[in-house]
């Protein structure tokens, strides 16, 4: 009725806002700078990091935690690990989810299929990790494999394999990334999945009709229509990977090889607070160019629309 | 339509849960490291009501009927009942009210502390010795008996030149299990040097059978137990003092002697020959297997290195075997010194009923009451001869043989070093190089000391 109730003051978006305001603040921006600040700081917290040096071994004075951060060796095989975690289940989990996209698209019992294939993901990562212990059980002596993968090993005439206790660590390491594309590959069909069946009927039609093959019409039509999905999905992969911690706490706890960079920063938790927040700070260097990467790629898809 | 997907997605994850939870092995519920300790029920029972008749013999020290004393200790569950057993003749004679609070809470302690101390702390470590050295009582002014206890438990328990803290509650490591039926089979005699020990297992191997079962997984705590023998190993090569040192950081833990131990345990651990599985079998055979193995049928191994705490496993794995016959230990032979868990009592008040306490426990009434209730070993010395269960009868006496007494190092350190202790370890089982991981342990153990 009267024009007056339509006007707002300019602290009303900022009331709207305020409830938001104050959650981010208190358990995002404050945690963040906390962090950021302890890291400079000995393990207690109590004086600047250079009190933790030790006499007659390199130091960093300031910077300290940093310096075990990015020198140690057992920070260097996590991060040699978590690269490899990138490199190689990134693309497995998609791969594995275009896959069973692509498949389960073209069957009768589709919801089935992926019911089933999206099943690991409401199983929780412990409890996963658990049973895919079993998986691996090795049996040392003579009693029978009870570990799936073994016994099925053994009934075929091969010896067993130690799947996460192996002399060599990339054996170690595969046996782990077996399980996180297991549990991520079904969250990945599912997005895929949608993508895929937004791809318009009419171009795939017109493609058919001037003669393409299936594989043409998958790799030059519905593949470039899909690929900003893909490239989300990939993004938001890499970050669950970086902080890739459940799975390897449980199955092997870092040792043999398996280190990762979560896994070091929970040692350091309660005994060391510098060297914890040091490598928290590099997780979060780490995971911010890809969130940079996914908000860019987000806003051009926002201008397209 | 949606929702019958719905239903059809909850069946079948129902169904395929039921699944797996039936595939899957019993877990093996993993107690706690080193002692078995009951999961901490939050309930404490009730301390005991004082009744009727007064045991003269024990010694009220003035203490009048009603006074209260106020404990503080981290036992709960069945050890609470246990201790409160120990405690009711005195409770009986003396009228005392026990006010008592269960925790493992060492901040909990602190606070206590600083505001209101409790009379009396059992505590597991003897942390709250350097913490609080001016605040606690010294035990000789409350009338405890040192005459009762060996020279290396006063030492423990002495900070500037005061003796502060006094062991009530021992349980050894220094222990191996083995099968007298298995070893009278095959002739073998247990070894009363650490010779003979190497003999024994030479002469196994040349029999044909695997001498050790060393398995060492653990979840999390992976290691544990190959740390527990190594620190046998050097109480054998080395003695207690070298123990002690490394714990303090006098000794680094790359020592040409921690060397030296990992190499006679390395020559065991890695080796097929030696024990289950060689290496592999060392680092994936969990450290309850570990205990199976020497008591099933047929025998996968002939002696397992393990604390006190296996004999109940073997009992619950295997009902029918009997302690004795089936089952038995020996402790680590030419140890001089025993590695083990105690809990020590400390005093921050010294009424009469604090004094009657301490005295209690610390003399001849309260030891024998320890050892017939069984609360694991007494560390005083009166306490021989009035245990009944054999087995403690047993370590008992390995215990009153020994010539000094060490906890275990990776819990006694700051962690995290027990876990590069364990990552020491468990890389070296695994064909790493052993320089490179003691060093790496070394450092935890510098960094961890450093103050």
């Amino acid at each position: 009725m009267t024009p007056k109730v339509m006007k707002q003051s300019k602290w009303v978006p900022w009331l709207y806002l305020s409830a938001a305001l104050v959650i981010m603040a208190l358990f995002i921006v404050y945690p963040t700078i906390n962090t950021i600040v302890l890291s400079f700081r000995d393990k207690t917290g109590a004086n600047p990091a250079s009190a933790d040096c030790l006499p007659g071994q390199p130091c960093w004075g300031l910077f300290e935690n940093y310096r075990y951060a990015l020198t140690d060796p057992e920070m260097l095989q996590a991060l040699r690990n978590n690269a490899l975690w990138i490199l190689l289940t990134v693309p497995g989990t998609v791969a594995a989810g275009l896959l069973f996209a692509v498949l389960t698209d073209r069957v009768r019992y589709e919801r089935f299929a992926k019911t089933i294939v999206f099943l690991p993901m409401a199983i929780s990562f412990v409890g996963a990790s658990v049973i895919w212990k079993f998986v691996y059980h090795l049996e040392s002596g003579g009693g029978p494999q009870i570990g799936v993968l073994n016994a099925v090993l053994v009934s075929l005439g091969a010896s067993p394999v130690a799947w996460l206790t192996n002399k060599s660590w990339i054996v170690n390491n595969i046996s782990l990334w077996v399980v996180w594309i297991w549990l991520w590959a079904g969250f990945c069909m599912t997005i895929l999945s949608a993508a895929l069946k937004a791809v318009p009927g009419e171009i795939i039609e017109a493609g058919r009709v001037d003669g393409a093959t299936e594989w043409q019409v998958f790799w030059r039509i519905m593949f470039p229509v899909i690929l900003p999905t893909i490239t989300v999905v990939a993004t938001t992969m890499t970050i669950n990977v970086l902080k890739v911690f459940d799975i390897v706490f449980v199955m092997t706890n870092g040792l043999n090889g398996t280190e990762v960079i979560a896994n070091r920063m929970f040692k350091f938790i309660v005994t060391n607070q510098g060297r914890s927040t040091a490598i928290a700070v590099l997780l979060i260097a780490l995971t911010i160019p890809i969130m940079i990467i996914n908000v860019r790629r987000f806003r051009e898809q926002e201008k397209m629309r | 339509m949606r929702r019958r997907i719905f239903a059809f997605v909850a069946l079948t994850l129902v169904v395929s849960m039921a699944l797996a939870g039936c595939g899957a092995k019993p877990a093996p519920t993993a107690p706690p490291p080193y002692q078995a300790k009951p999961t901490p029920t939050p309930a404490p029972t009730t301390p005991p009501e004082p009744t009727a008749p007064p045991a003269p013999a024990i010694d009220c020290m003035g203490a009048k009927a009603g006074d209260t004393l106020t404990l503080l200790y981290q036992w709960s569950g069945a050890e609470e009942e246990k201790l409160n057993a120990v405690l009711k003749p005195f409770v009986d004679a003396c009228g005392v009210k026990i006010v008592a609070q269960s925790t493992r809470d060492a901040a909990v302690l602190d606070t206590k502390v600083k505001s209101t101390p409790p009379d009396v702390v059992f505590w597991p470590t003897t942390a709250p010795l350097t913490l609080y050295t001016d605040k606690l009582v010294d035990l000789s002014t409350l009338g405890a008996n040192p005459a009762n206890y060996a020279d290396f438990w006063k030492t423990m328990g002495t900070a500037n030149g005061k003796w502060l803290a006094v062991p009530v509650k021992a349980d050894i490591k220094t222990i191996i299990w083995y099968s007298p039926a298995n070893f009278k089979l095959f002739g073998y005699e247990v070894p009363k040097t650490w010779a003979d020990l190497e003999a024994l297992v030479e002469k196994m191997v040349a029999d044909g059978n695997v001498p050790w079962s060393m398995g060492m997984e653990s979840g999390p705590a992976t290691g544990w137990t190959g740390s527990d023998f190594i620190q046998d190993i050097l109480l054998v090569q080395q003695g207690p003092q070298y123990v002690m040192d490394i714990i303090a950081g006098k000794v680094p833990y790359n020592d040409p002697g921690v060397k030296k131990a990992y190499e006679t345990y390395g020559k065991w651990a890695k080796d097929p020959k030696y024990t289950v599985g060689g290496a592999t079998g060392t680092v994936s055979t969990s450290f309850l297997d570990a205990i199976y193995k020497v008591f099933s049928d047929p025998p996968q191994a002939m002696m397992v290195k393990q604390s006190g705490f296996a004999g109940g496993e073997i009992a619950k794995q295997y009902p029918n075997l009997k302690y004795g016959t089936d089952y038995d230990f020996f402790a680590v032979p030419g140890a001089k010194g025993m590695q083990g868990g105690a809990d020590f009592m400390m005093a921050f008040g010294s009424s009469p009923a604090t004094k009657a306490l301490v005295a209690y426990l610390t003399g001849k009434e309260g030891a024998a009451q320890w050892a017939k209730v069984g609360f694991d070993l007494s560390p005083n010395k009166l306490a021989l001869g009035n245990y009944s269960d054999p087995a403690l009868i047993k370590k008992a006496e390995a215990l009153a043989a020994a010539a000094g007494f060490t906890p275990d190092i990776g819990d006694t350190i700051p962690a995290p070093f027990g876990e590069a202790e364990w990552k020491a370890i468990v890389d070296y089982v695994n064909g790493a190089d052993l320089d490179t991981a003691l060093a790496a342990a070394a450092k935890a153990q510098a960094d961890a000391l450093k103050k």
